[in-house]
């Protein structure tokens, strides 16, 4: 296996036909309803234009990946390069559906549902199904290194056509796992130039989390111990209150007995 | 509700301990299912939704709690809503003894009402604490996918400090329970004019003469 994968697609090669989506929905064997992947064909507008593109939405497998940091049951995780899911430990809490950048994954019927990266077809030595069935070469998979030099080759020589098209992905987030190569801009297919994973979720999770857990069981450390010695401190006091007034001692007794009973 | 038990005074009716205690049970499943998103360890139990179910049964039972406490004994709920957050220049003087009552003397420590000013900055902030975990949860539960990364994290933030500090709080309240032997205030309801004296001495003098009549069987120098 290599150490870093990564897809690539190439929108100029790209012809909309859905074999990708059909492929990965019955090679993953996805929910009726569902789908890893969607190919939409977009109308953009562009100088005062109009013009078309297919836009494919599915998981860009970030290498510092915001929904793998905010998931709590280790259902998202980070594997050669690919963001993997472990469908049997998904809680369906939602917190990836919020914290991804390119609102990728989505609930459905109690789990995350996303690419998952054909990790089990990548391990048996295969592609994943959407690369493998791709008739206009459009989707690649392997090495990132070979991916990303083959992404930039293209570009180069679309650059004579299209003098904006670039590779989107190289260093976004430590470097997507799924590189694109555009015609255009990133901002006119919708693409966020510089997706940011949220300072605020960072805080939350090496910060607050960890403070709730380690405090509470502080907390409950030293009222422990402090309970020992204030109990015996309480006790002696109960009896020096009860010996010192012999008077009363004889009144008070009966409620003295009553409490040992309760205690 | 009217037993009448010698040497012994009621502190809480019937009504407000089963409000209690609907407090303490949603409590504890809302605070150890919610331990499953925020301990790695424990993140099985989340699997599949399960710790799911659990606590969003509790967090209903829970929110239900002050509704059914106004609509049963709306008397008692509103005199310790205003008790929590009436505070005088004597709470101070308990505060400064605090530290020892902490360790369990009561030796110098002024009398206090039948809510010590300690027991007031507790009800204060657990209803404080209430109301932002309660907020963050429905949050969370209703519209989070409205809220986006950062305010996914500030509702996140919120509801986990704010479970900390109810549960420090609990701990807290469990400690001065068993420090003094207080158990029975809300099992049986009924106290010890011992403890009455010892940690509610205002409230104990205020208690009207039929109650304390009723109570004392033979003990007429107590007081």
């Amino acid at each position: 296996m290599a150490s870093r994968y990564a897809f690539s697609i190439d929108l100029d090669r790209c012809i909309g036909c859905q074999a990708c989506v059909v492929a990965c929905r019955t090679g993953n064997e996805v929910a009726s309803g569902d789908a890893y992947i969607t190919v939409s064909e977009e109308i953009r507008r562009k100088d005062n234009g109009f013009w078309g593109s297919f836009a494919h939405k599915r998981c860009f497998h970030c290498t510092e990946a915001p929904c793998v940091e905010v998931c709590p049951t280790g259902t998202l995780t980070k594997v050669n390069g690919l963001t993997a899911v472990d469908m049997a430990k998904c809680s369906a809490c939602g917190y990836c559906t919020q914290a991804c950048p390119f609102h990728i994954p989505h609930v459905v019927d109690n789990h995350v549902s996303k690419c998952v990266g054909c990790l089990d077809q990548v391990q048996a030595g295969e592609e994943p199904w959407c690369a493998r069935t791709c008739p206009s070469n459009a989707i690649r998979f392997g090495e990132r290194e070979v991916i990303l030099a083959e992404a930039k080759a293209k570009v180069a020589k679309l650059r004579e056509r299209y003098p904006n098209a670039q590779v989107y992905g190289e260093t976004q987030l430590g470097g997507l796992g799924l590189l694109m190569v555009l015609l255009e801009a990133p901002g006119v297919y919708g693409l966020p130039e510089a997706p940011q994973s949220s300072a605020t979720i960072q805080t939350w999770k090496t910060l607050v989390k960890p403070a709730s857990a380690g405090l509470t069981a502080l907390a409950a450390g030293v009222m422990g111990l402090a309970f020992v010695f204030a109990r015996r401190q309480h006790a002696k006091e109960h009896a020096e209150v009860h010996t010192a007034a012999p008077v009363e001692a004889a009144v008070v007794e009966t409620p003295a007995q009553t409490e040992e009973n309760h205690d | 509700m009217t037993d009448v038990k010698p040497g012994m005074v009621q502190r809480y009716k019937l009504a407000q301990r089963v409000v209690h205690w609907l407090g303490v049970g949603s409590f504890l499943i809302l605070l150890l299912s919610g331990l499953a998103l925020l301990v790695p360890q424990l993140a099985f139990l989340a699997a599949g939704g399960l710790s799911r179910v659990f606590h969003r049964i509790a967090a209903f039972g829970f929110m239900l709690m002050p509704i059914v406490y106004v609509a049963i004994v709306p008397h008692d709920a509103l005199e310790l809503l205003k008790e929590s957050f009436t505070y005088t220049l004597k709470d101070l003087k308990w505060f400064k003894h605090m530290p020892a009552y902490v360790l369990g003397s009561t030796k110098g420590l002024p009398p206090a009402g039948r809510i010590n000013p300690g027991q007031k900055i507790h009800h204060a902030m657990t209803f404080v604490m209430f109301v932002t975990v309660a907020g963050s949860g429905l949050a969370l539960w209703f519209g989070q996918s409205a809220l986006g990364p950062e305010g996914l994290a500030i509702v996140l933030s919120v509801h986990d400090l704010s479970m900390l500090g109810l549960t420090v709080l609990m701990i807290g309240h469990m400690y001065f329970t068993f420090l003094y032997g207080a158990l029975p205030a809300m099992t049986t309801g009924f106290v010890t004019e011992d403890y009455a004296r010892m940690e509610h001495a205002e409230w104990y003098e205020s208690l009207s003469p039929q109650t304390v009549a009723m109570t004392e069987s033979d003990d007429q120098t107590a007081a």
